[in-house]
């Protein structure tokens, strides 16, 4: 099949014509001569007619012929056959998978280095006529010649990053979709099974993946510190292992830079550490592992909340409000004291339901607006709604709902949402929350997510906190409207609240609100580059429809996909001896008559 | 104009240019100044010439046409004796012209004369020269049919009166000779001279039926085949629709591409009539309109039968 590197071009072709038209053009009314020995012309090329007619007709067909040959070289075709050294102009995106699982180390060598290497023989294989991307963990993709993406994948290293396979193909189709040349993607990677995701680039796609079998590896995937904040008596830490099963591993679990408690656990398996009580503010949690060969994944990171629970009021009458209070009275999850008023907008700080009687709505709006909350109670939407899943609560169905109206100041504190409309907000101490804890307004108090729901409405949401967020390196983490700023260590990003934030290096960020930490984000590996264990060859086959080849095959199979010779120079051959056959039976014949 | 003066100082007309000549005056004049060139030139009798009598023999002399010596006297006395033709006083010719529309032809205008006009002036200067020899003229013109018939007369009056036709005498249709030849037996009962003249654009084969027919008569036949140099030559733009102005047949051609094998067509439509006249003792000559008329009289004084 031939291909064509710039097929625009090949609209050119109409000009093949051109002999054609001005051969009818000049048969168009020639001059008429009266000219009394015609008998002597017709007696003359009679004999000639025939062949004269072939002649023209066979320069006709070569003249269409050469325009019609360089208009195709103009496009620069390309076509597969057996033999080719070298390869037509061609584009190429290299995807070097760096993700978190390149690092893992066989044979003393870490994995990536064997991608690298062949990465630099795909490079090396490439000539200045082809465009050259190279894509890593980070998915962005990165132009330049053989030398300068050479130099990136010289200076590659592993990433913490998750690198999704298909999402990397995906880019690298994009890239190449406007390209004219052949494309092709190569991709060298570990091909854990984890990180392959189905894809369909619309390119040949080679994968390039080492030969050996990948180590045996045990990671953290997560750790549990159960409802916050802790007492002052301490917590228990649970320790989720995941990777290949074996033996029990060692787990060290860590309250800042406190001496570690250890426990055991199984890939697949958990490791549960109780850590003794600590004074109150917000502490760091580290659990690691002894050092394998994927050192990534051995160590993760959490934070706890020390504090003393909320010493709040309610009113027994509010059947299921009361009920909940009590059992986490009960449960020394919450004391009884000033601290929160529960239902009503009380002195301080406060949880406000709207009023059964619509008629004290306007009441209870004044009392919001002379407290500056920023928000007050708007139109009563009836109808069966779903709450958008957050912190601290889960999907809940919604039956009524008064809508939360921002001032003029803006729409910060939302702390859950019904069809993307704020539902429970805080400003200025007080949580307005849109529905009554009534089962006529919301499913939630009879539900099982009640009881923990209101934990974290008076421990956390009345008190101001934010919860724990969950993030993998690279990946854009929304951050809650209080967020002004996120520290980790000595670093500081001044943050908008609401906005996204990409936090590049796993570690622990505080979020601060002013100069309170209000919660923090734990930035992790992702687990799924625990399980090192790749893709069977044939599986990537079907699903890519690629080739799958060792590093030290992917210099010989890389542009084979193509495998495309350039037809530019034979046909510009032909098109010159065309030319020549035509100057020479045109000058030739007009010798000869 | 060069002028070619004759041994008295005075112009040859019969050696110039024959548009050069045209432009002089009338058919008269024309003939009678190309006529005096001509017998100017020749140095002898003007009462010798196109008779067919022999006269006598006398001793060859150095300078003497070899054309005229007996090669038989030659043979049986190894004497070189030369052949002297005493004109005929009462000679019969008729010349029969060609009148058809090709004949009205010119390649160009500005430098040649017309075929017709070309032969009607040729026609005058020959005819002049057989009434000066007291031969009778007689003409016959045709182009698909007989156009004009003129009988056989000595008279300088008949010349007179034949140059009156020869001049009201306008290129017509078609060709066809062999009416016209035939023709030429009523008018001449006994052996005379018929001058055919005409630019042969029609069927050989056909015309030259008739001619031998004449010449089985015992006539003397001259052929004089007149030619446009531009129908010799083929010239005309990068491409050109030809067309017959009598059959108005036509062909498209570049005559770049082939001005070769026209012209060895041309040559080889000459050849093919040399040949046949010759093979049937007819005198040919191809004539160019750009040839002085005195040439073509010498060409035609030369003309003996075979």
């Amino acid at each position: 099949m031939i291909g064509f590197l710039h097929p625009w071009l090949l609209a050119g072709l109409v000009a093949a014509g051109i002999p054609v038209v001005l051969h009818l053009l000049e048969r168009q009314q020639p001059p008429t001569i009266v000219f009394p020995a015609v008998r002597y012309l017709i007696a003359a090329t009679e004999a000639h007619q025939r062949r004269l007619k072939l002649q023209n007709w066979l320069l006709l067909l070569l003249r269409t012929l050469l325009i019609a040959l360089l208009v195709f070289a103009a496009a620069g075709p390309t076509a597969r056959f057996g033999g080719v050294s070298g390869h037509a102009p061609s584009a190429l995106v290299l995807i070097l998978d760096n993700s978190a699982s390149s690092g893992a180390v066989v044979n003393g060598t870490p994995r990536l280095a064997a991608l690298q290497a062949a990465a630099r023989q795909v490079l090396h294989r490439a000539t200045p006529d082809d465009a050259l991307w190279l894509i890593t963990a980070d998915r962005t993709p990165r132009r330049g010649d053989p030398t300068a993406l050479g130099a990136m994948v010289d200076g590659v290293t592993p990433s913490p990053r998750r690198l999704d396979l298909g999402q990397a193909l995906a880019t690298a189709g994009e890239v190449l979709a406007p390209e004219t040349r052949p494309g092709e993607i190569v991709v060298a990677t570990d091909l854990q099974a984890t990180a392959v995701t189905p894809a369909d680039p619309r390119v040949p796609v080679l994968v390039v993946r080492p030969g050996e079998p990948p180590p045996r590896n045990v990671g953290i995937a997560d750790i549990a510190t159960g409802t916050q904040p802790w007492s002052f008596d301490g917590g228990r830490v649970v320790v989720s292992l995941t990777g290949d099963s074996g033996p029990p591993v060692p787990v060290t679990v860590r309250l800042g830079d406190r001496p570690g408690r250890q426990a055991l656990g199984l890939a697949g398996g958990s490791a549960t550490v109780a850590l003794t009580g600590a004074p109150g503010g917000w502490w760091p949690i580290t659990a690691e592992l002894d050092p394998d060969e994927l050192k990534a994944d051995d160590r993760r990171v959490g934070a706890v909340r020390i504090a003393p629970v909320a010493r709040a009021r309610w009113d027994a009458a509010e059947r299921y409000v009361a009920a909940a209070a009590d059992v986490l009275e009960a449960n020394r999850r919450l004391a009884r004291g000033d601290e929160v008023t529960v239902g009503k907008l009380g002195a301080g700080i406060s949880i406000v339901e709207p009023p059964e009687d619509p008629a004290e709505l306007g009441a209870v709006n004044r009392a919001l607006e002379r407290r500056a909350v920023g928000w007050t109670y708007g139109a009563l939407v009836t109808g069966s709604e779903t709450t958008d899943s957050g912190p601290g609560l889960a999907r809940q169905r919604v039956l009524k709902r008064y809508v939360l109206e921002p001032a003029a100041s803006g729409r910060t504190g939302v702390v859950a949402r019904v069809n993307r409309s704020p539902w429970i907000v805080r400003g200025a101490g007080v949580v307005v929350l849109g529905s009554r804890l009534d089962p006529a307004w919301t499913d939630l108090p009879v539900s099982a997510g009640f009881m923990p729901f209101m934990d974290f409405l008076l421990n956390r949401v009345a008190r101001g906190e934010v919860a724990v967020i969950e993030a993998a390196p690279g990946d854009e983490t929304p951050l809650p409207d209080r967020v002004t700023e996120v520290r980790r260590s000595a670093d500081r990003w001044v943050v908008e609240g609401g906005a996204a934030f990409r936090p590049a290096e796993p570690g622990l960020y505080f979020l601060l609100s002013g100069s309170d930490t209000v919660g923090a984000l734990a930035v992790n590996v992702d687990p799924r580059e625990s399980r090192l264990a790749p893709l069977p060859d044939e599986q990537v086959r079907k699903l890519w429809r690629a080739r799958v080849t060792g590093p030290d095959e992917a210099a010989g199979e890389v542009f084979a996909a193509g495998a495309r010779g350039d037809l530019r120079g034979p046909i510009l051959w032909a098109g010159l001896l065309i030319g020549l056959a035509e100057m020479g039976l045109a000058s030739a014949w007009r010798r000869e008559t | 104009m060069n002028r070619v003066e004759s041994p008295a100082g005075r112009a040859r007309l019969d050696l110039l240019d024959p548009m050069e000549v045209a432009r002089l005056g009338g058919l008269e004049l024309v003939a009678e100044g190309v006529v005096e060139g001509f017998l100017a030139g020749l140095h002898r009798s003007p009462r010798r010439g196109f008779s067919v009598e022999f006269a006598e023999h006398r001793m060859y002399q150095p300078g003497d046409d070899l054309r005229y010596v007996d090669w038989k006297i030659l043979g049986r006395n190894d004497r070189l004796y030369v052949k002297q033709y005493e004109e005929e006083t009462n000679l019969r010719a008729v010349v029969v012209a060609d009148v058809s529309r090709s004949m009205a032809w010119t390649g160009d205008p500005e430098l040649r004369l017309p075929k017709l006009a070309y032969a009607q002036r040729l026609i005058a200067a020959l005819t002049l020269v057989l009434q000066r020899q007291r031969d009778a003229t007689g003409l016959i013109a045709f182009d698909d049919a007989v156009r004009a018939t003129l009988p056989p007369r000595a008279r300088l009056t008949h010349w007179r009166r034949l140059l009156e036709t020869l001049g009201a005498l306008e290129a017509g249709q078609g060709t066809a000779a062999e009416p016209a030849l035939r023709r030429v037996i009523d008018q001449l009962r006994r052996r005379g001279l018929v001058v055919f003249v005409s630019d042969l654009l029609f069927d050989r084969e056909l015309a030259l039926k008739a001619l031998r027919f004449l010449h089985h008569r015992g006539h003397q036949v001259i052929v004089l085949h007149v030619m446009d140099p531009g129908e010799v030559a083929l010239q005309g733009p990068a491409e050109a629709r030809f067309e017959d102005p009598e059959t108005r047949a036509a062909v498209v051609l570049r005559p770049k591409d082939w001005a070769g094998a026209y012209r060895e067509t041309v040559e080889g439509v000459i050849a093919a009539w040399r040949l046949a006249c010759r093979r049937h003792g007819i005198a040919y000559h191809a004539v160019r309109t750009d040839t002085p008329f005195g040439t073509v009289l010498r060409h035609v004084a030369a003309s003996r039968p075979a």
